[in-house]
């Protein structure tokens, strides 16, 4: 945990320094987080070509935002992270990524042993909700991880989880409002 | 739509998680501009949500991501470790000397011949830029009109959602908006009489760029690409 506390404050003293517009610290900064950051666009995106656009379009909102950036906000890391979220469903979104690669996409989700989300991802989930997830039922669970990770629309969870969208989008705020119940402090 | 607190939360959660979609997330999106509440529910879920990025893994990107970067950000000028460090540019506007200095890199200014259409006496000159051989745009103006014309000749257009915004940089002061430009054909700016005597005085003009729309701020907020001077003709 002190080693994690330690590369936060290294990178709240390098994104200190990119809002005076450093640009020597906006390249650290960019080696400090882009694997980490890659790696969630190229999983939720599952395209590499447009993982590497949200990456790169991340990275020129955060030389522009940083001066934004404040500790109500979360962790620097969660703050970066959340802009590159955002830009790639953003993308996947307005080029209609799932319509393009279509139904075998979601077959292939749908096709795993374990079921449509894979099992390092749904345990790494519980242990870093502090068993939270735990209060939830498996598909009001598995339909919050698959829009997390996967970026699935409603329509595309009733698609994957075979079931009426009503019933997905109730799972999602049932689900949601459990976790709220017990996150908060 | 009510902002009641339900209806808050559950938007917030389905907006950090993605789920909100379309219309529905770009309204959400215009809550969170109006209300300090709004944002920190979204605040608590992308703090909460955000838990879940820490084990996916990672991947390395490849250098053109870099390279792409460091390019749109500033393609204009030398790379990052150069003996040019100009870090505060944007943030205020320096007096004209430090301006000239570092616009000297990238810039060359030029005589342009009178054309036939600015045949009375009125300030002329180029935006140009030193890796390319064509003008960016030639300046003229209309003596007695207080018009003053860009004609866009090797402009080529602002990275995608940006615009380019023209400047008066007078002699003292903060810079005067002229408002932004297009590329491609001929643009008209009128000035005002207290534009027309900042410029008669400095003759100097800036092009920064902004946002869609141009700066908010009523200053420069983005980078400074060029710096032209005219000449009185």
């Amino acid at each position: 945990m002190s080693q994690n506390d330690n590369s936060q404050d290294d990178l709240m003293r390098l994104l200190l320094a990119v809002a005076r517009e450093d640009r020597e610290a906006f390249q650290q900064l960019y080696h400090s987080v882009s694997s980490r950051m890659f790696g969630m666009c190229l999983k939720l995106a599952g395209q590499r070509d447009l993982a590497e656009e949200a990456l790169q379009e991340a990275f020129i909102q955060i030389w522009h935002r940083s001066r934004e950036y404040h500790m109500d906000k979360g962790m620097p890391l969660g703050w970066m992270m959340s802009i590159a979220r955002y830009r790639t469903l953003d993308m996947m979104r307005s080029r209609k990524v799932r319509h393009n690669s279509g139904e075998e996409h979601l077959e292939h989700i749908a096709d795993g042993r374990e079921g449509p989300l894979d099992e390092s991802l749904r345990s790494a989930g519980e242990a870093q909700l502090t068993g939270c997830l735990d209060e939830l039922s498996d598909v009001q669970r598995d339909s919050i991880l698959l829009s997390y990770y996967k970026g699935l629309t409603h329509d595309e969870l009733a698609q994957v989880l075979n079931s009426p969208l009503g019933t997905v989008k109730s799972w999602i705020r049932r689900g949601l409002t459990a976790l709220k119940r017990c996150l908060e402090p | 739509m009510k902002k009641t607190t339900e209806r808050i939360e559950m938007l917030a959660a389905e907006y950090v998680l993605g789920s909100l979609e379309g219309s529905a997330r770009k309204r959400f999106e215009r809550w969170m501009v109006d209300s300090a509440k709004v944002r920190e529910e979204v605040w608590f879920w992308e703090q909460k949500l955000g838990l879940l990025s820490a084990k996916v893994p990672e991947v390395s990107p490849p250098s053109s991501v870099w390279s792409a970067i460091e390019r749109r950000l500033w393609r204009h000028e030398s790379p990052v470790g150069s003996a040019q460090s100009r870090a505060n540019h944007r943030w205020f506007w320096p007096s004209w000397s430090v301006v000239a200095t570092a616009a000297a890199l990238v810039m060359a200014f030029v005589l342009i011949q009178p054309s036939p259409e600015t045949s009375q006496t009125g300030l002329s000159g180029a935006i140009v830029q030193a890796d390319t051989s064509d003008p960016l745009w030639l300046v003229s103006e209309a003596g007695q009109s207080n018009l003053l014309k860009l004609r866009s000749v090797a402009a080529s257009a602002a990275d995608t959602g940006k615009d380019y915004e023209l400047w008066i940089v007078p002699e003292n002061g903060q810079p005067l908006s002229l408002g932004v430009i297009p590329v491609g054909g001929v643009h008209e700016v009128r000035l005002t009489k207290q534009a027309r005597a900042a410029l008669s005085q400095s003759r100097t003009l800036a092009i920064s760029l902004e946002p869609l729309g141009g700066s908010t701020t009523g200053a420069p907020s983005g980078p400074i690409l060029h710096v032209a001077q005219l000449y009185e003709l």
